[in-house]
């Protein structure tokens, strides 16, 4: 029995371990190696410089920005849509008329590519013809030219707005799919007991809900760095670097500065900090496990 | 769409669906605007983009761009490259995570979590951080310049997500229905494919929908990985109308919404999935 | 179990499908030759289609073309360098970025084919050695280069009552003034992707310091917190202050500044000769456009000119590199060739053979402005190597979002650009 079991195991991990291992880790560690060096990305000739990118780090003001930045910007990618998504899926839940219809419009924006979200919501914010300014003025009565994108307090915030936007379709379905799962007879025993709406959706929904919350979380975190695309399009990091994630960071450094050791260092560091984030919700999801086994 | 949450005594008209229906209206309204805005940006001349009229109604109705997109014989190639490499790729990425999913679900072992958690963590990167070794790699297999290296990378790249999903769906399969079916003399293999598997329609529903989204719409890998026009993806297409000092904005819009379309449909076609997957709380409930 | 079979079938159906569309990757013995480059968008790509085949129609060598657009293109060259795949030859520009892969020891030099097919004789004046020779050596060719003026619209200047352009910078001052009491912003800067504003830095320091100076600090052996750059940028601030500019430029693409020149919003912009290119095809024409020259501010300085060369080099380790050679002396010798891509870049030809009067008006007087100019300067973020240049160009637009405290920008600047260049 258990020598069945190590053997299905060894069947059937090893075709994804196989392909995981050879076109992700083995790279990812290969590029690793770049961060105790010197290379800059052309040259053949580049040598061993031990920890000094490392050190680097602790004197580059940007990297700490860098940094910032990406913790608010994974805990906005995991909030907004979850939250969003939640409301948004418990309303269409509801037997509202036209629920299909809803649906296929909060689902609409993931169908589009990075490059055209980036491009529609820089026009969106242009301060002169923009949409928002332009729905401000008409709120306001006022002349509102803001320029969202190009102000340093503003412009993480302006992007985290349409990647929510684009985000939040996906956490509804999730959540829609999650609460068709529940069964109806436990809703019909709360109608029978008389629970108000509310206290069906806090004390019967949500804790129902954990699985879908899990993988929805789990999106957004792992989403959250695919947001480098949008972020690229949109702001590029500026203006001045005030946007910039560590992604970012890592990919000026690399890219446009040469720096291909240092941004590989910076690269380590993104994935120790993934690290500890994954191992937190791991810690989370075990949680959830023990209320089905 | 279904009446679980309807009270048997419903009265026809409910002041409650009427806030909510109101409610959703507007919201759906608000998501709509930016998509809106690319359906008139393909409407107008480049001209009238560059001279802020994007978001005024147009006049007349200008379809030259839809015309250029679709009589775009280049165009058609894209769109066969994109579907060659993202059909074969979903399905291989779903296919490894379910694999390594149930394994992690139902047959853990010593340093199973370790070893999820380390794919899980995998893809807590900007792609950037490989693409130097992935590119040796298929340059040295003499791959480069064909479909096969985003097929490769897709499914590695997805195996993540599938695992953890489908892991995280497996979980909710009780673990007496496996059980039962191997003391019945089952293999693991049967148990997968006629137990769980059936049970995580919506999980399949929904990653194939996923999967399928993110790679229709990558442009970072084929961008690297070829180099003549015959190979290159509908995204490709998209960011080549980036000129070097000007851009298409109009034929960028119409053509971003074509190339929009099979994702949507894909959506649509497993949206019905989803529901099925009611299956999955009848055992559960 | 049924159902397994089924899907093995479709999958197996799929795959046989995949073959069949993926065709072994072909190899052509010697007759192609490879290259890379950021000329995309329409007409650049069919300029270059047509000037292609009229090289294997005369050489019988294939060029097999792999474009990849302006910001792209730096991540793709750089990853094809790293990974020893470079095509045989790939556009780049001259300056400071080509010195750097030159370092890195991943171009060919050309010194033979230069001489044989006597490039002396053709390659025009004013960017043939800047932007030719590193360490020594001939490295490319150029392929048309741009030279960056003060561009205005005619009808607004006109109906501010501007007949003369300005020579100095008092002028100049006064002519903003004119403009604005007309009702009208003078300058239109759009600094969203950071380099349209390097130029106002260039002009600045090159009409005060002098091209010698500028060359230093682009070198690194002048200092930015040297009393030089620090009256560039004072004499920059007065403006922005004076409300010369367009409000917040970081919000705005240098399109968008063209276009608001276009409408009449502003009545000029500092840009290159690209410019012309994107209004042309906007119809907005020389009829209603003209530059004049950046204004002399301190009086004895010589007036260098400023712009970008593009130009085409050969990798290290071409696979053709005789039929590379071949492919670049083809792209500068054919005056035809040449004129024909100028037109369609809105550039001035790199070609010293091609008649001036190929060229729009407005181009010839840019021509003219080059040739007697005492210097051509690359841009900043050609002039100094790319790691220094990310630094200035975020300097330059952490100004124009507040100019306040200059000197400790500087002072920044400074360091960072010091760390950057010890790399």
């Amino acid at each position: 029995m258990e020598k069945d079991k190590t053997l299905w195991r060894v069947a059937m991990l090893i075709p994804p371990l196989a392909v995981f291992g050879i076109l992700v880790v083995w790279p990812l560690f290969s590029s690793f190696y770049y961060s105790i060096t010197n290379w800059n990305g052309f040259s053949a000739d580049y040598r061993y410089v031990g920890f000094d990118n490392f050190l680097q780090i602790f004197h580059d003001p940007l990297f700490t920005r860098a940094a910032v930045n990406t913790v608010i910007w994974m805990l906005a990618a995991v909030i907004v849509p979850t939250g969003l998504g939640l409301v948004l899926a418990l309303l269409i839940d509801s037997q509202v008329p036209g629920a299909s219809v809803f649906k296929s419009i909060f689902y609409l924006p993931i169908c589009l590519s990075a490059i055209v979200v980036g491009q529609i919501w820089v026009w969106i914010y242009q301060p002169d013809w923009g949409l928002l300014n332009t729905a401000i003025s008409l709120v306001t009565g006022g002349n509102s030219h803001f320029a969202w994108l190009a102000k340093p307090g503003t412009a993480l915030y302006a992007v985290i707005a349409a990647w929510s936007w684009q985000q939040t379709g996906l956490a509804m379905v999730i959540f829609l799919a999650g609460l068709t799962a529940i069964p109806a007879d436990l809703i019909e025993v709360c109608h029978i007991e008389g629970a108000s709406s509310g206290q069906r959706i806090r004390q019967v929904v949500l804790p129902l809900l954990r699985p879908a919350t899990v993988v929805v979380v789990a999106l957004g975190l792992i989403n959250s760095l695919k947001g480098f695309d949008i972020l690229y399009i949109m702001t590029g990091g500026g203006p001045f670097n005030s946007s910039d994630t560590l992604a970012m960071h890592m990919y000026n450094e690399s890219f446009k500065k040469y720096h291909m050791g240092y941004g590989s260092a910076i690269s380590v560091v993104l994935f120790l900090i993934a690290l500890a984030i994954i191992f937190a919700y791991f810690r989370q999801l075990r949680k959830v496990d023990e209320i089905y086994e | 769409m279904n009446d679980r949450f309807a009270s048997a005594a419903m009265p026809s008209f409910n002041p409650w669906q009427a806030a909510i229906f109101v409610c959703l209206t507007v919201l759906a309204l608000l998501f709509l605007a930016p998509t809106i805005g690319v359906l008139l940006s393909s409407l107008k001349t480049t001209e009238d983009i560059a001279l802020g009229k994007l978001w005024s109604f147009p006049t007349s109705l200008y379809l030259d761009n839809f015309r250029t997109v679709l009589a775009d014989p280049a165009i058609h190639t894209y769109f066969l490259n994109t579907l060659l490499i993202a059909v074969p790729a979903t399905a291989g990425s779903i296919v490894l995570g379910i694999l390594s999913g149930y394994v992690f679900a139902k047959l853990p072992f010593r340093g199973s979590d370790v070893l999820f958690l380390a794919i899980v963590a995998g893809m807590f990167f900007p792609p950037q951080v490989i693409l130097i070794p992935l590119f040796r790699l298929f340059n040295g297999l003499g791959l480069l310049d064909t479909l096969w290296p985003m097929i490769f990378v897709h499914i590695a790249m997805g195996i993540p997500i599938c695992t953890l999903m489908m892991r995280n769906f497996f979980a909710t399969v009780p673990a007496a229905l496996r059980e039962a079916a191997i003391i019945e003399g089952a293999s693991e293999w049967q148990v997968l494919t006629k137990v769980a598997l059936p049970l995580s329609l919506p999980a399949l529903a929904v990653l194939s929908t996923l999967q399928f989204t993110w790679i229709w719409n990558d442009f970072l890998w084929p961008l690297i990985f070829t180099q003549s026009d015959d190979k290159r993806t509908i995204m490709l297409g998209l960011v080549f109308l980036q000129g070097q000092y000007s851009v298409a904005w109009g034929i960028q819009g119409a053509l971003s919404l074509i190339a929009s379309l099979p994702t949507l449909i894909v959506f649509l076609f497993f949206q019905r999935y989803f529901i099925k997957g009611m299956t999955m709380g009848a055992v559960k409930g | 179990m049924f159902k397994t079979t089924r899907r093995a079938l479709m999958v197996s159906v799929l795959g046989s499908g995949l073959m069949a569309a993926l065709p072994v990757q072909q190899v052509f013995a010697g007759g192609e030759v490879t290259i890379s480059h950021y000329f995309t968008g329409d007409l650049g790509l069919d300029g270059l289609k047509q000037i292609f085949a009229e090289f294997n129609k005369e050489t019988g060598i294939t060029v097999k073309d792999s474009p990849i657009g302006h910001e792209d293109f730096k991540t793709g060259i750089l990853v094809r360098a790293a990974g020893g795949n470079l095509p045989d030859v790939f556009s780049y520009w001259a300056g400071a970025k080509t010195q750097f892969i030159i370092n890195s020891k991943s171009l060919h030099p050309i010194d033979d084919m230069w001489k044989a097919a006597n490039l002396d004789a053709i390659v025009a004046k004013p960017v043939a050695d800047g932007a030719t020779l590193y360490n020594g050596h001939r490295y490319l060719i150029p392929f048309g280069y741009h030279y960056a003026g003060i561009f205005y619209n005619k009808k607004i200047l006109q109906k501010a009552g501007i007949t003369e352009m300005p020579k100095t910078w008092d002028e100049f001052k006064a002519m903003c003034d004119k403009l604005k009491a007309a009702g009208v912003t003078p300058i239109a800067l759009g600094s969203k992707n950071r380099w349209p504003a390097q130029f106002w830095f260039d002009y600045l320091l090159l009409r005060t310091a002098g091209p010698d100076y500028r060359a230093k600090l682009m070198a690194g052996t002048a200092s930015y917190t040297d009393p030089e750059v620090a009256q560039a940028m004072e004499l920059w601030k007065q403006l922005l202050e004076a409300g010369d500019f367009t409000k917040t430029p970081n919000a705005y693409d240098w399109t968008d500044a063209a276009d608001q020149v276009q409408r009449g919003d502003a009545a000029m912009t500092l840009m290159g000769t690209w410019i012309t290119g994107y209004w042309n095809t906007n119809k907005f024409t020389d009829a209603d456009y003209d530059f004049f020259e950046f204004p002399t501010v301190k009086d004895g300085v010589p007036r260098a000119a400023v712009g970008p060369v593009d130009g085409l080099v050969i990798a290290a380790n071409a696979k053709n590199m005789e039929g590379a050679e071949k492919l670049l002396a083809f792209m500068i010798s054919k005056p035809d060739v040449q004129a024909k891509w100028a037109s369609i870049q809105g550039a001035l030809s790199a070609n010293e053979k091609v008649d001036p009067k190929t060229y729009t008006p407005v181009m010839q007087h840019a021509l003219d402005v080059v040739k007697h100019a005492p210097a051509f300067a690359f841009n900043y973020d050609l002039a100094t190597p790319p790691a220094v240049s990310e630094v200035g160009l975020s300097m330059f637009s952490q100004f124009l979002d507040n100019p306040g405290d200059v000197k400790s920008m500087l002072d920044q600047t400074q360091t960072a650009a010091a760390a950057a260049f010890k790399q």
